[in-house]
């Protein structure tokens, strides 16, 4: 369940007709002052248990202690505003790093610094018919993160825990 | 004496001596678990199964000892390989010919210390191969649509004649049925069940039909099955005979639904969903509090979710304390009995209560007010509180292991299933590429010519 505030503030001769999306995990039990994504009219609000108990009340003038997570204009097709717009939404938290963006994040050390086989294209290693031994000889496949690994012992970055 | 307990040795005198706490920590010895035997040292199993659900039947019985032998796609493998959490933590190789394909860490802890086999049911020429697999083990768990390996004359009713000791599983969505032909996911599972409908807040509260975040319901059901082969092997040195296991997915999510079912028998009461709260005790359940633990963490589990407090305080003297030290005490004199207290509006009284007691706190600040007056109340801790908390350390339940094909990796796997002190689960590698282990079962364990393996695999049967 999500409330929501409804501005019907006159923009330009008409109403500015913006559904702001009061998601419950920031307004389930909140008070204070929230702007419309459109036209950025501030409004005053008190919400208990996820209903409002006050409010809409218009505060113009005032600063908002924050921005509904999304908005869109129900009478203007799909029009809207996505979460995280400056000054308009409010972004969440769970926004993907630039990392989760769809490139894998090569590793070849583990977070204790130990080597760990994370990286592409790895050098063929495989015998008869796709058969594989069962150790990872790092020190003959990949020399470089072995000279690596031995530098980070030196330096003191492999840990036990 | 009757009763006494006399030590038989001397040795068994010394043992009796130690403390109860040193005794469980010699005779579990987390760390040393690859000096011990194996319970299922004996039993070799096939695994002809992808995802979670089916593959974690067999390693169960895999971290248990059992010879697994994990049958996939050619140069491809199990579809589970190529998932991984948002396109990330991958380790390669997958197989010489997929230089740039990795396999996922979706696809850890569901199928450790089995061997890889590659095989394509499809070729009529690789049925006698598999019939001669069948020959040589007691069991086989597969995850294919019913009919499926009947078609390819691979069900129970063909390979019983082969070998009557074989216990044959099918893992699946429903089995037979009305929605014979339905596949199944973690997901349908928990909604198909009912499961979904009664976890999360109620919808007038803020909360949604919710899936439970892990595939909990694939994990579960494979250690079901588990179960069943244990049965089955069991029964098997009875009689020695074998059995056909059928499992179905939504009918291990029903079970879990604990009273639900039972209480619409009784009242015809659709049961609702009371999320982070409970129906049966009171207060039993996990509190919001306002500061953070971590407020200046950049990751948002720390920074911002590092708020969250399981607290238990249902019996009345535990109540009464609790509702002393929040300045409750109100509360007390309303809710003294705990059949009063456990009703639905006096739950979100008392829940609401708590939660603006404890909107000035820090997690710690609540767990420590909590603890400090006698009452259980725990921190709601993140992954990276997990891996630093020294219970979990100590009793080797998450581990760094050196896998001998991909290095360093942190897991807990059959670690985290409790100990056997004689026969303990260990966890030797926690996969190998696609068919790494092809000449070992079809030359060394079969008997087929080197040649013939390699035939095979240039045609890609293998």
């Amino acid at each position: 369940m999500c409330d929501i505030i409804w501005c019907k503030k006159e923009v330009g001769g008409k109403p500015c007709n913006t559904v702001n999306y009061l998601d419950p995990y920031t307004f389930w039990n909140w008070e204070g002052k929230v702007n419309c994504a459109e036209c950025k009219t501030v409004y005053y609000i008190h919400m208990i248990q996820g209903f409002n108990f006050k409010g809409p009340e218009e505060r113009p003038g005032e600063k908002p202690d924050t921005s509904p997570l999304y908005a869109d204009k129900p009478l203007e097709g799909y029009k809207g505003y996505y979460p995280g717009i400056e000054g308009r939404t409010r972004p969440y938290q769970c926004l993907p790093r630039h990392i989760y963006l769809g490139k894998a994040d090569m590793v070849k050390f583990s977070i204790r610094g130990r080597p760990v086989r994370g990286w592409r294209p790895q050098p063929p290693s495989a015998g008869i018919a796709g058969s594989f031994p069962y150790k990872w000889d790092i020190q003959k496949l990949s020399p470089e993160v072995w000279q690596e690994y031995q530098e980070k012992k030196k330096k003191g970055e492999v840990k036990d825990w | 004496m009757a009763g006494e307990i006399r030590p038989k040795s001397k040795e068994e005198l010394e043992e009796m001596k130690i403390p109860y706490e040193e005794y469980c920590r010699k005779a579990f010895d987390p760390g040393n678990e690859h000096g011990k035997p194996g319970a299922l040292t004996g039993i070799r199993w096939l695994s002809c199964t992808m995802y979670i659900f089916t593959p974690h039947s067999a390693a169960n019985l895999a971290e248990l000892g059992a010879e697994v032998i994990k049958i996939e796609i050619p140069r491809m493998g199990d579809a589970m390989r190529h998932t991984s959490p948002f396109n990330e933590a991958y380790l390669y190789p997958l197989h010489d010919t997929r230089p740039m394909t990795g396999t996922g860490f979706g696809f850890l802890n569901a199928n450790p210390n089995e061997f890889y086999l590659s095989m394509d049911y499809h070729i009529p020429e690789m049925r006698e191969v598999f019939y001669n697999l069948v020959r040589q083990a007691d069991g086989l768990t597969e995850l294919y649509r019913p009919s499926t390996f009947d078609k390819w004359k691979m069900s129970y009713r063909t390979l019983s004649q082969i070998n009557p000791r074989f216990i044959y599983v099918w893992g699946g969505g429903f089995g037979y049925g009305p929605k014979v032909f339905g596949g199944s996911y973690d997901i349908l599972a928990q909604a198909h069940a009912g499961f979904a409908s009664i976890t999360g807040m109620h919808e007038h509260m803020g909360g949604h039909a919710t899936k439970s975040s892990n595939w909990v319901m694939d994990w579960n059901s494979g250690s079901m099955i588990a179960f069943g082969v244990l049965g089955a092997i069991h029964w098997r040195r009875k009689t020695g005979l074998g059995t056909m296991i059928e499992f179905s997915q939504v009918q291990t999510a029903a079970m879990v639904t604990e009273y639900a079912v039972p209480l619409y028998g009784r009242f015809g009461i659709v049961r609702q969903r009371w999320g982070n709260w409970d129906t049966q005790l009171c207060v039993h359940g996990i509190i919001l509090c306002g500061k953070s633990d971590f407020p200046d963490a950049q990751n948002p589990q720390d920074k911002f979710d590092a708020r969250y407090v399981m607290v238990s305080a249902f019996q009345d003297r535990d109540f009464q304390e609790l509702c002393n030290i929040t300045g409750q005490k109100q509360l007390f004199d309303k809710y003294k009995a705990h059949k009063d207290r456990v009703e639905a509006l006096a739950q979100v009284e008392v829940y609401l209560a708590l939660e603006k007691w404890a909107a000035d706190k820090t997690r710690s600040q609540v767990v420590k007010a909590l603890t400090d007056a006698g009452i259980l109340a725990y921190p709601v801790m993140n992954d990276r509180e997990v891996y630093e908390s020294p219970h979990y350390r100590e009793r080797g339940t998450i581990r760094w292991m050196d896998d001998p094909l991909y290095g360093d990796i942190l897991n807990m796997s059959g670690y985290s299933t409790g100990h056997l002190s004689k026969t303990p689960r260990k966890v030797s590698w926690i996969w190998r590429p696609v068919g790494a282990d092809n000449v070992k079962i079809y030359r060394d364990m079969l008997g087929y010519p080197l040649s013939k393996v390699e035939e095979w695999y240039a045609k890609a049967w293998i």
